[in-house]
């Protein structure tokens, strides 16, 4: 009697204590990160699943990566669409200010570490030796919203008496993607006079032999200022923020994850050398120079 | 020969003091050796280091030079390739950081003097020609009251304590601590 109530009761059970031991694919929370786009979408997404898998395995839930035009990022943020945020340091700002995205950690990359700066760079034996020289001159600049390709550069011209909208001849944009390497070779061959050019791209360029050291010559270039960053919605789940945190401090370039059954160095496939915890404080670089320039977040019309 | 008594006394001591003579000779011989290779060796590390300062001078001549013209990211666009292609030799971390601190970059300047110091002591040696005793004194006082200003300001962050680290360890290798 006692044998049969209890082989109902563990066939009633069993099924049931099965399932419940089984932790299937799709089980975890999902969240999702939003990666700004680099040069495109391929790209950005070859580069950074390696890491929305490490968080995965580090942290306990499914990370999807969201990858996320830089114009559309604040709209499609607000829209909750992503948790977590990847972008550069202008863009952290915006998100901080209107809509209270909380610091996580910074790339590191470079001589700089955590920080970049802005150049302006003409050709080396192009006449162009200093920055007054270049009024009436062609240049490109990097993407609008572009910290060291853009921002810093112009609010270093501002600075120099140098008006961008009137004391040049012309300024651009390159089309397309690879934005920041077309206008360094545009300058060495001859299709700009000068261009706004990320001192981190000079130096990956200059690492990969596509440019040489002394091919250019720096007419003026920005303090070093905050680069991509990491940040969060300011409603996150304080333990999986923390747990995020630790993991991307905790990262090492031999750690690897699996990305369609293949083990990829996580840092490498990144393109970067770690993550460091700067403070917000540290940022203020950019909103000053923001302001000056009269961009995002502090425009005024 | 060993007629009696006395030829026997005079051959043993005549072997005894040819034993005595040889072991002598053997001794003095052993000593001199010593003496004569000390001395090479010693000429050979001066001959090496100064082949060393030598080599650097013509190595990282052409980064001092920008440096001289004011064009520090040129200089330490070049001095990047030298790194990678002398990783082991401390000079060219050393000059890194010395850059590094002129353009605003505190924390990676602290971090460069670090590297080359811990590649080669002779920089923290007020001896050495290669001395940079004043440099590196001066970025620990100036790592202290700031990096140390701020990760006071922040305990908890790693970043931070990890650069203060790094000051510490190139103010105990000035106060004479070792590796």
């Amino acid at each position: 009697m006692i044998r049969s109530t209890f082989r109902r009761f563990l066939l009633l059970f069993l099924p049931l204590l099965l399932l419940a031991g089984c932790k299937g694919e799709g089980s975890r929370p999902v969240v999702k990160i939003g990666y700004m786009l680099c040069n495109n979408e391929q790209e950005t997404m070859s580069r950074f699943l390696p890491l929305t898998r490490y968080l995965s395995d580090k942290c306990g839930v499914d990370f999807v990566a969201v990858p996320v035009d830089t114009h559309d990022f604040e709209k499609r943020f607000k829209a909750g669409e992503f948790t977590f945020t990847h972008s550069n340091s202008l863009i952290y700002v915006i998100l901080h200010e209107n809509e209270g995205v909380q610091l996580l950690a910074s790339e590191k990359r470079g001589k700089f570490g955590a920080r970049s700066a802005g150049a302006l760079i003409a050709r080396k034996g192009s006449g162009i030796e200093k920055l007054a020289d270049i009024r009436g001159k062609r240049l490109a600049f990097g993407p609008m919203l572009a910290p060291t390709g853009y921002l810093a550069e112009y609010d270093l011209m501002l600075s120099a008496g140098i008006n961008p909208e009137h004391d040049l001849g012309t300024y651009s944009i390159p089309p397309g993607s690879y934005k920041h390497e077309k206008l360094i070779y545009g300058v060495l061959y001859g299709q700009y006079d000068v261009a706004a050019a990320p001192i981190l791209d000079l130096e990956t360029m200059t690492r990969e032999g596509k440019i040489a050291a002394d091919d250019f010559v720096i007419l003026a270039q920005s303090k070093p200022v905050p680069y991509c960053t990491f940040g969060v919605a300011k409603g996150a789940d304080p333990a999986l923020v923390k747990k995020v945190k630790e993991a991307l401090l905790a990262l090492k370039p031999a750690d690897t994850a699996e990305v369609d059954g293949e083990r990829i160095k996580v840092l490498k496939a990144a393109w970067i050398d770690g993550y460091e915890e700067l403070l917000d404080s540290d940022y203020d670089s950019i909103r000053e120079m923001a302001k000056r320039v009269n961009m995002p977040p502090y425009q005024k019309y | 020969m060993f007629n009696d008594t006395f030829d026997k006394i005079t051959w043993a001591l005549l072997a005894f003091v040819i034993v005595a003579l040889a072991a002598l000779l053997a001794m003095n011989h052993g000593a001199g050796d010593g003496k004569a290779a000390g001395l090479g060796k010693a000429v050979e590390r001066e001959m090496a280091y100064r082949a060393r300062i030598e080599l650097i001078g013509k190595l990282y001549g052409p980064v001092e030079d920008l440096r001289k013209a004011g064009k520090n990211q040129e200089a330490l666009l070049k001095l990047d390739e030298l790194i990678r292609s002398y990783p082991g030799e401390a000079h060219g971390y050393i000059l890194q950081g010395e850059i590094l601190r002129e353009m605003g970059a505190l924390d990676e300047a602290v971090a460069s003097f670090e590297a080359g110091v811990k590649l080669n002591g002779d920089y923290v040696d007020a001896r050495s020609p290669l001395s940079r005793r004043g440099a590196i004194q001066g970025l620990v006082d100036e790592g202290l009251r700031s990096i140390g200003g701020r990760a006071a300001a922040n305990p908890g962050n790693r970043s931070l304590a990890a650069s203060l680290a790094k000051v510490n360890y190139l103010k105990s290798r000035l106060a004479g601590g070792c590796e």
